[in-house]
């Protein structure tokens, strides 16, 4: 319902330096799964779903996912980082279309 | 909270370089894939098949390690429907360049897609710990694939079973 | 115009005579549906001349206008109460018995009652257990008996009258009460807590429903805020009237619906005065069960996250409305002959699992997480689709989306919520 591509990140308020840092997202996309006619045949058509999700910090990659139909709608994921220095977090996502949507988060120590 | 925005897929695959076809179909490197290349890697990993076929088109007959000491699997009993299911995978590792997480595998038996993703980790990562949301087709077995920077597997599985019922399901 | 029934107007005549209160007596006034269409509970004539419901998208078009619905002015009587003799000449097949009671096109049986077999996923706790159901040795006329009209020897039951309405055929019963004579005992030893509704678990939620991160309905709310700002067709905006933004200006507001609302002269829902209000100032058409109305809906009731629900009990209007919605709440409807109450009362099905549903207590309070995001359905619900949801299993025909009767029996839902904090918009399965 919400519009397509939408990100959001969480990040803990209090981050101290050297903290390994659990982060969640969550974007807004309808990960279309393979569907089927009247007959039970597979539609063949070029399924839009998110293939590829990548987290970056300082500019270095922290984790990735390469992900099928089998994730779920609007989907979320969690992952972690060492937090070292202030920056930026950037998590991106590719989807099957060519789409790409990005999330940042301003790593910031308290 | 952190908003994000679209960027375009130009702009991004400017900003990566030059890109080439993946060739192997092998594994990720440890650097960002070419972009075709990690399409190429997506498109194989979600494949319709079996999970036995699954299984061995990505790690042949290597062998797998029961990962009971080392990896927490973190799934619901009952999962109230197969539309969104969260999933959790930690691994006891010192994630250090020399000794740490490479992969972590999330595969459904019963998933007409068994596998679910394949998670990427690093040294930076901090500590082996991944969760997503899953689809699940029916109640059968989630499992956790881990793989190690020296190569090793390591397996877990629980049952999930999917409910049904209430008013109108 | 709805012609006022007779008795309503006697009492109404007894009001001013001094008497009792006339609105406890006075329907409320007929509304007009400003929901969308396949929201309004209409039909159409299909070219083979049968009557099909403009449903929502995946939802049954099947007709259940043989069965008692909710509408005020619908005076039909519940299923009649049937004595029934076993067929004669009918041989009890149990096999077949198994798999009717089993068969999701039909209950299942499961659904409430407990059997053997690895291959009873999942089965509720809502009946007895009937997994030595043998051992009583009961006549095979009772038995019948009990699934043909349960209501002949229990007058209260939650059970349907599978018979009488006609959902089993006298064979199919046979066949039933053949398979719930095996079942002897000792029953099998249970492999799997899961398994047995008795000792499963409760289902663990799916988190922080305010989290961003967690539950996709957060960001369908931010939808809302542009509309808030955008000049409607009329030429106004919400913010033109409703200065500060939408958490200042909206703030408490949510707490008191549902309300009798006196320029509409009846009981509404945020929703159900939304799709009147937006209209009416910014021209802005908000029907109800639309995406903007739900966003909209989400958008004011957020305003007053961790506040109490404070709804009017006590108003003339308010006590008439919450008599007529607790009616409607043990008022039983459709081919199963169920009220809300047989589910989701403490002393009948709340607190135990139908099929694989823990079902929800009443008296908890179930209202003020809605709208809420339905994984299920990958989309925001707010109560009344709710309502509308259960008239299919219950085999009902549903009243379009913004009726009357759903407010009322909205307020009356919402009177146990009263005193707890909303949190909008909640996530469910």
């Amino acid at each position: 319902m919400a519009d397509i591509g939408k990100v959001r990140i969480r990040v803990p308020s209090t981050i101290k330096p050297g903290d390994v840092v659990r982060v969640r997202t969550l974007v807004i996309h309808p990960m279309e799964r393979i569907e089927r006619d009247a007959q039970g045949k597979i539609v063949q058509k070029k399924y839009r779903y998110i293939d590829r999700v990548v987290a970056t910090y300082l500019g270095k990659t922290v984790a990735a996912f390469d992900t099928t139909q089998s994730v779920a709608e609007n989907p979320s994921f969690a992952f972690t980082f060492r937090a070292t220095d202030p920056g930026v977090l950037k998590v991106v996502f590719h989807d099957t279309h060519g789409s790409t949507w990005e999330g940042t988060a301003d790593i910031r120590f308290s | 909270m952190n908003h994000g925005r679209s960027i375009s897929r130009r702009r991004l695959l400017g900003g990566l370089g030059v890109l080439g076809v993946a060739g192997a179909a092998g594994g990720l490197t440890l650097g960002r894939p070419a972009r075709a290349g990690a399409q190429q890697q997506a498109a194989a990993l979600g494949a319709q098949e079996s999970v036995q076929d699954a299984l061995r088109r990505l790690f042949g007959s290597r062998p797998m390690k029961d990962g009971a000491g080392s990896v927490t699997l973190d799934v619901p009993l009952i999962a109230e429907n197969g539309a969104v299911v969260p999933v959790g995978v930690e691994v006891a590792s010192p994630m250090t360049a020399a000794n740490h997480v490479r992969h972590v595998y999330i595969v459904a038996d019963k998933n007409r897609i068994p596998v679910i993703t394949r998670a990427t980790l690093f040294p930076e990562s901090g500590r082996a710990f991944v969760s997503a949301n899953v689809r699940l087709g029916e109640t059968g077995d989630v499992r956790a694939i881990v793989e190690q920077s020296d190569g090793t597997l390591l397996q877990v599985k629980r049952e999930v079973k999917v409910t049904v019922g209430g008013c109108g399901g | 115009m709805r012609a006022w029934p007779v008795a309503a107007l006697l009492g109404l005549a007894a009001g001013c005579a001094g008497g009792g209160l006339p609105q406890a007596t006075q329907p409320p006034p007929a509304w007009t549906s400003r929901a969308v269409p396949e929201a309004r509970g209409d039909f159409r004539v299909r070219a083979d001349g049968k009557r099909e419901a403009i449903r929502y998208k995946g939802w049954t078009g099947r007709d259940f206008g043989a069965f008692r619905t909710y509408a005020y002015d619908d005076a039909r009587p519940e299923v009649p109460v049937t004595r029934a003799a076993m067929p004669a000449g009918v041989a009890g097949d149990p096999k077949k018995g198994r798999a009717l009671f089993l068969s999701r096109a039909k209950g299942p049986c499961s659904g409430c009652h407990l059997i053997p077999g690895d291959d009873v996923w999942p089965a509720g706790s809502v009946g007895p257990d009937l997994s030595t159901l043998g051992d009583r040795r009961l006549p095979d006329a009772y038995l019948y008996q009990q699934i043909f009209d349960p209501r002949v020897v229990l007058p209260n039951t939650a059970m349907p009258p599978w018979g009488a309405a006609k959902i089993f055929t006298p064979e199919e019963i046979v066949h039933l009460v053949a398979f719930l004579q095996t079942l002897r005992g000792p029953a099998p030893p249970e492999k799997d807590p899961e398994r047995n509704p008795f000792t499963r678990p409760k289902p663990p939620g799916f988190g922080d429903n305010l989290d961003p991160t967690n539950n996709p309905g957060v960001l369908v709310a931010e939808e809302a805020e542009a509309l808030w700002s955008a000049r409607g067709p009329a030429g106004r905006s919400c913010a033109d009237c409703h200065e500060g933004g939408p958490a200042r200006s909206m703030r408490g507001v949510a707490t008191r619906y549902p309300k009798h609302v006196a320029a509409y002269r009846r009981m509404m829902s945020v929703e159900d005065f939304l799709a009147a209000h937006g209209p009416e100032t910014t021209g802005r058409p908000l029907p109800s069960e639309s995406a903007e109305n739900l966003a909209m809906t989400v958008l004011v009731k957020m305003a007053s996250n961790g506040l109490p629900v404070a709804v009017d009990l006590t108003s003339p209007p308010a006590r008439a409305a919450l008599a007529r919605g607790k009616a409607s709440f043990h008022r039983r409807v459709g081919e199963r002959n169920h009220a809300c109450a047989d589910c989701h009362t403490p002393d009948k099905g709340a607190g135990k699992f139908l099929g694989g549903r823990l079902l929800g207590d009443v008296t908890d309070g179930l209202t003020r997480h809605f709208p809420t995001w339905r994984t299920s359905q990958g989309a925001l619900w707010d109560m009344r689709k709710r309502f509308q949801w259960c008239m299919t299993p219950l085999g009902a025909n549903m009243l379009a989306a913004d009726a009357v009767e759903y407010a009322e029996l909205e307020l009356y839902l919402t009177s146990f919520d009263n005193g707890k904090p909303l949190s909008v918009p909640g996530i469910r399965h």
